[in-house]
């Protein structure tokens, strides 16, 4: 990833001293995640920006009405772009997909698409000829370390957020009504996956973490962007609340042990259900403030009369 | 299709702790590269050449303070029985090469070898299940034979958890139906060099499922140990003669 | 946790292809013994807990532990521990005489291939160039350096040094080496050939040979060869060097610097073959193919070897039937033999 970006030795020692210590630059210990700022838009639906520290991220969901695939004629279309612009970050490259972006974008789609978090058989108007597509486009702002989490947390945010227009169906006619005639629908959301990246750091010697029993690697959650530029190892755990593993990944890097792998991803699961809990919340209060809003529309209408 | 019968056999025969036929060589191709292997976990079946370390061809590959590795999967056209044409770019093959690359940047002593590029080319004959855990096992062998130093062996294998029971080393039939997790252990230590959990399971039966996953990654280490030893030995026996 | 596995039994691996070692390993039972003595280690495996040793190559340490790096055998000399691996790239040392090929000029340094990790490097300053040993090189020199050497081409040269990051540099400031001509290339596996205090063979038939230690072997007509067909190139060349021996005074040095001197032409730097007839084409062949049989019969390559296959391989009228299997291992097994017949 950080092609041009090249940190001091000097810096890296002192990053890694204070790691040993158990202390982290922007002074968080170390497992101990950003709190994420969850932004709905008031008037749009499924519109979600998040700001996870400096990282910094929009999704947009949309709706349209397509054909299905030929051997999937029950199944509704669901996509998720996650290009990586240059904005968010002077070391990506538009257009050039590099390992990590392609790592990233496989594993929110693993954790999203693949797990059904949406279900796709909802989307289905008429068998074979029309069913709601439904596309997420993941807009990366700013860049500081943990894209996948924040990418994660903003689209199932942002799914839970969005309404697509209802619509009645007349033998092969289909009617979209506006969201002004008739309420919007909700999508039907099977679970939440959260991912939950934690980095590892070796504090010794390769020869101690291979062949040594001391088990002291040290790992860290939601690093930054210069722990993610420093450190030995990932692992990417997604979780939902009901005590699911969605997807491991943890693509080489430093070796790990397995007590070590058990005790993080039961770390995980607690900050799964902490953040589904927070985004529940958060989707609850825009709703009762919208209903507050259309009932005060709906109250004018009637006083212009 | 009866995935595990209630008499405790899979749809192939086996038990849930069995490993399917493993068979390694290495050595295979002493011409044409430094190091090669052959392996063959069950019906999957993949040949590993590695070159190098050597000179990098392009500037921009070469590390002033250790090796690069750099792995090439081709999936054969014939191995699978749907036969269709794959892209050399494809995310899902970009994905496992980035992830074998940093699992061998971590256990090869690449240090040693600096300003160097170790160039493996792997070569996927037939897919029957356990992809990532079968290229991974040939790599391994493959950098031994190049006589690359390396920490330990990285051996792999796959298991899947089927209703509560845990399964070890799936073919195709079983990966499709259940959830697979791919592990990498350091020689004969409990370190997992990789994983890869690409489906939904219990957490609270994981740890079933990587004790057995352990276990089968240890007795793949010895499988390949012997292997290594038998062709070691065989050599020494020609040097001395 | 127990886990099942099956395997096919061992002794299948006795009718693998390569069974004639297998076989004639049985017959020197007492080497056999001896080898299984000292059996492998493999990556990862406790060498010693001995706080004593001295950790070498191929091995690793945590503590008082070593453990090996490689898949290999145990080495100890004196208070050094080392793993030597069974196979692996060439490793230069200082002193080995190698055959490379130029893949890059540089400034005031060409890039030599040596079939090492590295590339090693050749500087302009450890060359000879025509005009004798006390030349200075001059910046004119630095421009032509192509028409010395340019990518592709073969030479041998000797290892000067080794560098720290393990790359090696090579000289040729000695008349036997420089670059190659008249003849073919051939690489064996570096693992073959044997070290000794010479590497370059004259062998029957008017044939030179030189087995580089890093497995590059270089074939060619023999350079004082008596056959009639020596081009006018050589016999001006031989002239020269005869008169210099006569009227140059010794004292300036031994007499190989005095050769030096005068045979230092553009004539060692020349791209063209002399001409070269087809016997000696097909001793040449002949010796290129009883090579490979060797290498491919895993025989550590010698002299003595190189000639006995060749004897052997008289057997065969047609040089293109040994590159058959049966004819490569029958050369092998007739190497051994003859071998064991003078002890």
């Amino acid at each position: 990833m950080g092609k041009d970006i090249d940190i001091s030795t000097n810096q890296e020692h002192f990053v890694r001293e204070a790691l040993k210590l158990g202390i982290r630059t922007d002074g968080r210990s170390l497992l101990e995640s950003r709190k994420p700022i969850i932004s709905l838009s008031p008037d749009l639906y499924g519109f979600v920006e998040i700001e996870w520290g400096l990282t910094k991220l929009a999704v947009r969901i949309s709706a349209e009405i397509l054909q299905p695939y030929e051997d999937r004629p029950f199944e509704g279309l669901f996509t998720i772009n996650t290009e990586i612009s240059p904005m968010a970050s002077p070391h990506f490259e538009n257009g050039k997909n590099t390992d990590d972006e392609v790592l990233i974008s496989r594993l929110i789609e693993k954790a999203i698409r693949r797990s059904n978090a949406l279900d796709l058989e909802s989307l289905c108007i008429v068998a074979g000829s029309k069913v709601w597509s439904i596309r997420a486009d993941i807009h990366f702002l700013n860049f500081d370390g943990g894209l996948i989490d924040s990418a994660c947390l903003g689209v199932m945010t942002a799914l839970q957020h969005f309404k697509k227009p209802d619509i009645s169906v007349n033998g092969e006619d289909i009617i979209i009504h506006s969201l002004d005639e008739r309420q919007p629908v909700a999508l039907s959301i099977l679970h939440v996956p959260i991912c939950v990246s934690f980095s590892f750091f070796n504090p010794g010697a390769v020869e101690e973490n291979i062949k040594g029993d001391l088990n002291e690697e040290i790992s860290i959650i939601d690093c930054t962007q210069q722990e993610e530029l420093l450190r030995d190892g990932t692992l990417v755990i997604t979780i939902n609340k009901n005590r699911e593993l969605i997807q491991i990944s943890k693509s080489g890097g430093l070796p790990i042990d397995a007590t070590m792998l058990m005790d993080l991803s039961s770390r995980a699961l607690l900050i799964a259900e902490e953040l589904t809990d927070m985004v529940k919340d958060l989707l609850k209060k825009d709703e009762q403030e919208r209903y507050k809003k259309l009932n005060l529309k709906m109250l004018q209408a009637e006083n212009s009369r | 299709m009866e995935l595990y019968s209630p008499e405790g056999l899979r749809i192939d025969g086996r038990r849930w702790n069995e490993l399917r036929k493993f068979e390694c060589r290495i050595n295979t191709h002493p011409n044409s590269s430094d190091g090669s292997s052959f392996i063959e976990q069950g019906n999957t079946k993949v040949i590993c050449m590695v070159q190098g370390p050597m000179e990098p061809v392009l500037r921009s590959q070469s590390n002033p303070n250790q090796a690069n590795i750099e792995i090439s999967i081709t999936i054969a056209n014939f191995s699978t029985t749907e036969r269709k044409k794959r892209l050399k770019n494809e995310k899902r093959l970009v994905e496992l090469k980035a992830t074998l690359e940093r699992t061998f940047e971590q256990s090869v002593m690449c240090k040693l070898y600096p300003r160097t590029v170790i160039q493996v080319n792997i070569h996927v004959l037939a897919q029957d299940g356990g992809l990532l855990a079968g290229i991974t096992n040939a790599i391994t062998l493959g950098l031994i034979d190049a006589g690359i130093a390396m920490y330990d062996y990285v051996s792999s294998i796959s298991a899947g958890l089927y209703d509560t029971t845990p399964l070890l080393d799936l073919n195709t039939l079983e990966e499709n139906d259940m959830s697979t997790l791919t592990i990498g252990v350091i020689g004969k230590s409990e370190k997992l060099a990789l994983l890869l959990l690409e489906d939904k399971m219990p957490l609270d039966r994981l740890e079933s499922v990587l004790a057995i996953g352990i276990a089968g990654g240890h007795r793949i280490r010895d499988l390949m140990d012997e292997e290594v030893r038998r062709h070691g030995n065989l050599r020494l026996s020609k040097v001395n003669v | 946790m127990s886990v099942i596995s099956i395997t096919r039994p061992t002794n299948v691996y006795d009718d693998e292809p390569s069974d004639i070692e297998m076989s004639d390993v049985e017959e020197s039972g007492e080497l056999k013994k001896e080898s299984a003595g000292e059996s492998i280690v493999t990556p990862g495996e406790l060498v010693t807990d001995d706080p004593v040793w001295m950790k070498g190559h191929g091995t690793y340490f945590l503590h008082d532990q070593t453990y090996s790096s490689v898949a290999g055998s145990v080495s100890r000399v004196n208070r050094l521990l080392s793993v030597i691996p069974l196979r692996g790239r060439y490793q230069a040392e200082t002193g080995d005489h190698v055959v490379g090929r130029i893949t890059e000029v540089g400034p005031k340094r060409w890039k030599v291939d040596i079939g090492c990790k590295q590339d090693a490097v050749l500087m302009l300053g450890s060359v000879n160039l025509p005009g004798g040993v006390l030349r200075r090189k001059s910046e004119s020199d630095e421009l032509q350096m192509r028409n010395f050497l340019k990518e592709g081409d073969l030479l041998n040269a000797e290892v000067q040094s080794i560098f720290s990051n393990g790359s090696a540099s090579l000289h040729t400031r000695s008349l036997k080496y420089g670059k190659l001509r008249n003849g073919i290339f051939l690489k064996v596996p570096s693992s073959l050939v044997v070290k000794s205090k010479n590497h370059s063979y004259n062998l029957p038939g008017n044939v030179s040979v030189i087995v580089g230690v890093n497995g590059y072997v270089w074939l060619s007509k023999s350079k004082q060869g008596a056959s009639s067909t020596t081009s006018a190139t050589t016999n001006k060349a031989q002239a020269a060097f005869d008169s210099s021996s006569s009227g140059y005074n010794p004292g300036q040095g031994s007499v190989s610097i005095t050769r030096l001197e005068e045979e230092s032409s553009w004539e060692i730097y020349s791209d063209k073959n002399e001409s070269i007839s087809n016997s000696v084409r097909h001793t040449i062949t002949r010796y290129y193919n009883v090579i490979k049989a060797l290498a491919f019969g895993e025989l550590g390559i010698t002299e003595q070897r190189i000639i006995m296959g060749y004897e052997a391989s008289l057997a065969y009228e047609d040089v293109g039937s040994l590159i058959d299997k049966e004819a490569m291992e029958s050369i092998c097994q007739d190497v051994i033999n003859s071998e064991k017949m003078r002890g």
